[in-house]
């Protein structure tokens, strides 16, 4: 089937907004693919001045929110990874598949989306401070730095809300159909980890990407 | 005679007619919704699809009840080849300046030739609904991401006057905007024989307003308050065409509420059979009461279907004030200027459509001249309708003579109704929605909601004002720093008084509390706090606590029950 992919823009963020920039392009990304009759709720980022739309699943809130959990976690046993990535991926199931067939075979994916994260875990201040004034001058550089940073950050944050809308309405033909039903208000969809970086970890982050695909997320460490 | 396979059936026509004629409204509510606050939708955050209305499913959006206004706003747009163009404007308040910071456009494009449909029938219309969904649902997204939304929350927010005011217009077609602004084209959705598009204009860089720089002026105290739409939901104003404020404090309706209908400019462009609980002036008039407080039913709009329309009737026998558009055409739209407007009564003919007067008053028109053109609604947002607090809810006369003044003035094209029908659009309601309920098909949305009696743009006439806490207690501090110490000493006191039996203790602490609530000034009995030293001395203390209490109770009683704000 045709699978269409999204590579979102690069954003860099700082650990402790991982959670909300996630939060945001993961719950927009399923609003709209969310085609069941749902109840949108807006939702105000903290850290930010934007408002994104989630579909008002539960279901959906949890799952993201665990996804985003445990990406963190990972983040955390991964300092030196910088880029990471996040795929979600869309599909439908597939039937009358032969007995051997993995769980990814009865899986058919028709999107993915990868959301590419420059994290960084510390954000260094300064350099080691002469005198008391240099200090000062030098955390105040840095809150200005900070802020100036997270501008960028919201800027790029809706670059990113924008790139979506944009592709979901360039494209459409390879969307399934909403089916009239409420068990399915969204199309199914998995939160994976893929790693962009070329370090050694690589091929281990291959595996744990085809791992999860068949659908053992309890396999990741 | 063989039909060529790949023209659409019958009741496929119907079905994407259908999505087109409900693509209008679902979209311009989604837009007003995240704009103007006193469009806000009610019921939006209820249980789960408990009563949903049929018109709320429509594309699978749930946006809560549709407020009077919009279905009022939309009523006009009859025909599908209409552009629909909703402009937010902000109005700077000490000179009446006005910018378009925003520009939605919604239409449904037709090509004069059909295209080939290639596609299975019975799922084109899936298809197609699939699209519309997605659009939708970007649309929404891009509501909440554009400035303008953030300046619609500042302004709804803000407990002073910020020195603007943000407002709307609907309009067919509207000159083009001069100011440098950002389009952004949703991809169109083609919807045989056309296409539905929609796009919007917008200004990237709201600085330029100081929004936030007028957000300076103290408090005021109204000293004549009759009411808010947080005190009293009753009395909500959930008219669009007027500010609530204006409405509260000059016509005195503070039992009733203010009308909600008159205040639309557009009623003015528009002519509209009174009925018993409307009157159509463009005038604040004594005659106007809010619809939405009686529960609304004087406003039921028929459904988009008529099942006593035939297709070729034309329109205007059913609404005479229906103006033809004139061949001249703006050149904002040169596809509708070659195409026949006729537009079937399958679409909106309501039977008992009450489309708004015209109003002698309209003899002012915006530069752009379009005279004969009734259409424009315009409307103000109550950014301080919303208020909680109901402290801002005044304005003075001036701003209400301005508003009628501004109100009546505009007005721009509206849809033409002569002409034979041109598409294939001609099916009568009653064959439709039988043909609708075919089998054979599996429709992602429901046809037996086909809207006999509802329609899409039928609306509950509930209130949608949230209620916020009423009472407003907000009575200045008086004394406050003498009470609070006075309470703090009568807290010492009793903490060193001697131990009494536990129900007099428990009595003064509840005693003592209600001193606190009530605020009343206690330093009249702070020196006798400092004597009690012995037990007859604390229950000569718990008397005076009681008799205390007692007072501010009464007193409170005949306090709390008012609204005013002193």
């Amino acid at each position: 089937m045709n699978c269409q992919v999204c590579q979102l823009k690069e954003l860099e963020v700082e650990s402790f907004e991982i959670r909300e920039v996630l939060r945001c392009i993961l719950h927009t990304i399923v609003f709209h693919r969310a085609l069941g009759l749902i109840r949108p709720k807006d939702i105000d980022l903290e850290l930010f001045d934007i408002t994104y739309v989630q579909c008002g699943e539960i279901e959906v809130e949890k799952k993201i929110d665990d996804r985003i959990e445990h990406f963190i976690s990972w983040i955390e046993k991964h300092p030196n990874k910088k880029k990471t990535q996040l795929c979600v991926s869309f599909y439908k199931a597939k039937s009358k598949q032969p007995w051997y067939a993995s769980k990814t075979d009865h899986r058919s994916f028709w999107e993915r989306w990868y959301i590419n994260l420059n994290v960084d875990v510390v954000l260094h201040p300064t350099k080691s401070p002469v005198g008391n004034s240099k200090l000062v001058m030098d955390l105040g550089d840095a809150s200005e730095a900070r802020s100036c940073r997270r501008k960028q950050l919201e800027q790029s944050l809706q670059q990113v809300l924008f790139q979506i809308i944009k592709f979901v309405n360039d494209k459409k033909d390879h969307v399934p159909p909403p089916i009239n039903d409420d068990r399915e208000i969204y199309c199914p969809f998995e939160i994976t980890i893929t790693s962009a970086s070329s370090d050694s970890t690589f091929g281990k982050d291959m595996w744990k990407r085809i791992l999860l695909n068949s659908g053992h997320p309890s396999m990741i460490s | 005679m063989d039909f060529p396979e790949n023209l659409p059936s019958s009741s496929d026509i119907g079905r994407l007619e259908q999505i087109v004629s409900h693509f209008f409204p679902k979209a311009l509510h989604i837009v007003l919704d995240s704009r103007i606050p006193s469009l806000q939708s009610r019921g939006r955050t209820r249980d789960r699809n408990l009563n949903l209305k049929k018109s709320d499913k429509w594309f699978n959006l749930i946006m809560g009840d549709r407020p009077a206004a919009l279905d009022k706003l939309h009523s006009w747009h009859r025909n599908i080849l209409d552009s629909m163009i909703i402009d937010i404007i902000l109005i700077r308040d000490h000179d009446h300046a006005e910018t378009v910071i925003e520009r939605w456009v919604v239409q449904y494009e037709n090509p004069l030739i059909m295209s080939p449909q290639s596609s299975d029938p019975c799922t084109r219309y899936q298809k197609v609904y699939k699209k519309a969904i997605i659009l939708l649902r970007s649309l929404y997204a891009q509501t909440r991401l554009l400035p303008a939304y953030r300046v619609s929350r500042q302004l709804s927010s803000s407990l002073a006057s910020s020195g603007f005011e943000m407002v709307y217009k609907v309009s067919s077609f509207s000159p083009p905007v001069t100011e440098t602004m950002t389009e952004f084209r949703f991809s169109p959705v083609e919807v045989p024989p056309g296409r539905l598009c929609a796009s919007v204009t917008y200004r990237s860089d709201l600085s330029a307003f100081n929004l936030g720089a007028h957000i300076t002026l103290p408090p005021r105290i109204i000293t004549d308050y009759v009411g808010s739409p947080a005190t009293d939901p009753m009395r909500f104003f959930p008219s669009p065409g007027q500010s609530f404020e204006a409405t509260s404090s000059f016509h005195g309706r503070a039992g009733r509420g203010p009308p909600s209908e008159r205040p639309h400019s557009w009623t003015s462009g528009f002519h509209r059979p009174p009925t018993p609980n409307q009157s159509f002036s463009p005038q604040f008039s004594p005659d106007f009461h809010c619809s939405r407080t009686d529960g609304g039913d004087q406003h039921q709009l028929s459904p988009p279907f008529s099942p006593s329309g035939s297709p070729s009737t034309p329109r205007g026998s059913n609404s005479p004030r229906i103006n033809v558009r004139p061949g001249t055409a703006p050149v904002t739209i040169p596809s509708s200027a070659t195409f026949n407007r006729y537009v079937s009564s399958n679409f909106s003919e309501p039977s008992r459509n009450p489309l708004p007067p015209f109003s002698p008053k309209s003899t002012r028109r915006s530069p752009s001249s379009q005279d004969s053109l009734p259409g424009i609604a315009l409307y103000k947002s109550s950014r301080s309708g919303e208020s909680p607090s109901g402290l801002i809810n005044h304005y003075p006369a001036h701003k209400l003579t301005k508003e009628s003044k501004y109100d009546s003035g505009r007005f721009s094209g509206l849809l033409s109704s002569s002409g034979s029908p041109r598409f294939g659009f001609s099916r009568s309601p009653s064959r439709l929605s039988s043909d609708l309920e075919d089998p054979d098909c599996s429709c992602p949305f429901d046809f037996d909601d086909v809207d006999e009696s509802s329609g899409g743009l039928q609306y509950s006439q509930s209130l949608d004002r949230r209620k916020t806490s009423s009472s407003i207690s907000q009575s200045l501090p008086i004394g406050r720093k003498s009470q609070d110490a006075a309470v703090g000493v009568l807290v010492q006191m009793l903490k060193t008084a001697p131990p009494l039996r536990q129900d007099s203790s428990t009595y003064m602490a509840s005693s003592m509390s209600g001193v606190q609530r009530e605020g009343s000034s206690v330093s009249g009995t702070e020196s006798e706090f400092s004597m009690a030293r012995s037990t007859s001395d604390a229950l000569e203390e718990l008397r005076n606590y009681k008799q205390l209490k007692d007072l501010l109770l009464s007193k409170s009683k005949s306090v709390g029950g008012a609204t005013r704000v002193h």
